[in-house]
């Protein structure tokens, strides 16, 4: 039995292949090329699975952000919340956990109890603490995200509210001679104070971090603070196109 | 006929037997057109806003509606209805209160009622001639319920109302007996709704009475409505008197008790998931921690306020609670 699932991602196209409960192939694709160089539209968006060179699948699972640009053909669509939880739950192996997936441009919070989502929060109205907040700073310091994703000692306070006027404090900072190292602090630092009224109302002992932020090892040390464990999955960014073959896989069993 | 209301389920029978006609003081609040008004009269009157709004509904209802006499059940409904007496009493309202005892002891069951028959200076025989008259309307609400569960016949919004209205019998039990038969009949002639996903609904009455409406757009229905279904007192028959069939009831117990009930029914009528319904700023949120320890199957906690439909954020999150149910469940 071989599943397909595809994450469509605001940034990026996430691709996973798993046969018999394993995965065999994960690979990414830009969210432009994807559309671009591998689909054509026919009524329906088609996926040429040759061209991204997969065969052979029985059931193909699609999610991502809106039902309506995830609607593939030969694809069944589930909710892209629904998809993270059962990535977390393949994952992890948990089945009772908070999970934070901040992605490239949204966040969700959601509570797991007994396998089964009883809580939920998003943030697709603002762009200041999602990943792309992250990518904009980095490019102002000069630094690439795994650099930046390294700093967590001695913040300064950034306080604007906005991912873009954050761009003109950070700024005001160099030229105030703060160093590098606690200006990449200061970014990591003002992600985790902006999730930190997000994640309030969902106390919890374990929190399973998802999305590409997931690799940011500053966010984490911050938020040990606030919970027992916090637990990084091995693979954050594929997390939704796992959690589709996951979903597959219980399908297949119902069926 | 002399009107008394009353602030939750209490031994009915008594009142009956002394020549009232009873007024379940929740029903008149939640179905009235002007429900938010009630609410609206006891802020002004200076309940806080952080408290519940049912207490704040009755306190709205009772002088709206010119209440002159109220029982307020003091112990093993909510502690707020003490304060809420006090007030009531202060505005010329004749109250009593009464109490289920904490103890869930025969003997401290059987102390409350007979001082309640004092009160009201009625005897057993009267009682329990109320009683058996009641149990035969008691019998077709089980009916009904059976009819849920079993045949699939019944949506749950009918389920809970036609249960929670045993509270007070809707004011008059002939004219409820006669209602209920003909809902009956109507209902056993119907063909069965079977749906995918089967629900239980757990805690007070809800606020939100198109949550049985709602789950039902997501293939799944609620078949079992614990507190309504204890307020219709389904093993009345099985009480050799008055005092036994209100110690053999959950709602104003402990929780170890409501949820060995809880448990059987699950079992019974093979339920997939729990809806713990909680009222904003009640003590009974907390219980969430113990049911959800206590329970296998997934549960859901809602809570409700000052509105009387469901929220945005609590739609969402049924709704993804539903689906992830629906998977586990299978085709």
């Amino acid at each position: 039995m071989r599943i397909l699932g595809i994450d469509l991602g605001s940034r990026e196209v996430k691709v996973v292949l798993m046969e018999d409960e394993k995965i065999i192939k994960m690979f990414k694709v830009s969210t432009m090329s994807f559309y671009r160089d591998y689909c054509n539209f026919d009524g329906k968006i088609v996926v040429d699975l040759q061209k991204l060179s997969i065969k052979d699948v029985d059931i193909a699972i699609s999610t991502g952000y809106g039902r309506n640009n995830t609607d593939l053909r030969k694809f069944e669509p589930i909710n892209e919340i629904k998809a993270h939880v059962y990535g977390a739950i393949y994952q992890s192996g948990l089945k009772d956990f908070i999970l934070l997936d901040v992605g490239g441009q949204d966040v969700k919070i959601v509570k797991v109890e007994k396998g089964i989502i009883s809580d939920l929060e998003l943030n697709d109205k603002c762009a200041a603490s999602c990943g792309r907040y992250l990518e904009n700073m980095a490019n102002v310091l000069e630094v690439s995200l795994d650099e930046l994703f390294k700093h967590y000692k001695d913040p300064v306070e950034l306080n604007s509210t906005c991912a873009v006027f954050s761009e003109s404090e950070l700024i005001g900072k160099i030229a105030e001679g703060v160093n590098l190292e606690s200006l990449c602090s200061s970014v990591n630092f003002s992600l985790y104070k902006r999730l930190k009224p997000l994640l309030t109302r969902f106390k919890g002992r374990k929190l399973v971090l998802s999305g590409g932020v997931a690799r940011n090892s500053a966010l984490i040390k911050y938020l040990s603070a606030d919970y027992d464990e916090v637990i990084s999955l091995d693979y954050p960014q594929f997390n939704g196109a796992i959690g589709c073959c996951y979903y597959g896989r219980i399908r297949s069993k119902k069926e | 006929m002399k009107t008394i209301g009353i602030t939750t389920t209490v031994p009915i029978e008594v009142l009956l037997a002394a020549g009232y006609r009873v007024i379940d003081l929740n029903n008149l609040f939640i179905t009235s057109e002007d429900y938010g008004k009630y609410i609206e009269i006891a802020e002004r009157d200076g309940f806080p806003k952080s408290s519940c709004a049912w207490i704040k509904g009755i306190y709205g209802a009772v002088l709206e509606n010119e209440i002159t006499e109220v029982i307020g059940v003091i112990e093993g409904d909510c502690s707020n209805t003490k304060v809420l007496i006090e007030v009531l009493k202060q505005k010329g309202i004749k109250v009593y209160p009464f109490s289920y005892p904490h103890s869930h002891s025969l003997s401290d069951v059987k102390k409350a009622i007979k001082d309640f028959m004092s009160l009201f200076g009625v005897y057993e025989t009267q009682v329990e001639l109320i009683r058996k008259r009641l149990n035969d309307i008691r019998k077709i609400a089980k009916r009904i319920d059976e009819l849920t569960y079993i045949e699939g016949k019944v949506n749950g919004f009918e389920n809970h109302l036609y249960q929670v209205s045993l509270s007070d019998f809707n004011g008059n039990i002939d004219e409820f007996e006669e209602m209920l038969l003909k809902k009956l009949h109507e209902i056993e002639k119907r063909s069965p709704v079977m749906r995918k996903v089967r629900l239980g609904y757990i805690g007070v009455p809800p606020m939100t009475g198109d949550l049985y409406e709602f789950v039902e757009k997501f293939d799944s229905h609620i078949i079992y409505n614990e507190v309504q279904r204890e307020f219709a007192f389904p093993r009345a028959e099985n009480a050799k008197d008055i005092y036994e069939q209100y110690y053999d009831y959950t709602y104003p117990y402990d929780i170890g008790f409501r949820l060995e009930k809880i448990k059987e029914e699950i079992k019974k009528r093979k339920i997939d998931g729990i809806i713990h319904y909680t009222q904003a700023f009640c003590y009974r949120a907390i219980e969430d921690i113990i049911i959800k320890k206590e329970l296998d199957v997934p549960v859901l906690n809602i809570e409700g306020d000052k509105l009387n439909h469901l929220d945005a954020r609590t739609k969402f999150r049924i709704e993804a609670f539903l689906d992830m149910l629906s998977d586990l469940k299978g085709c």
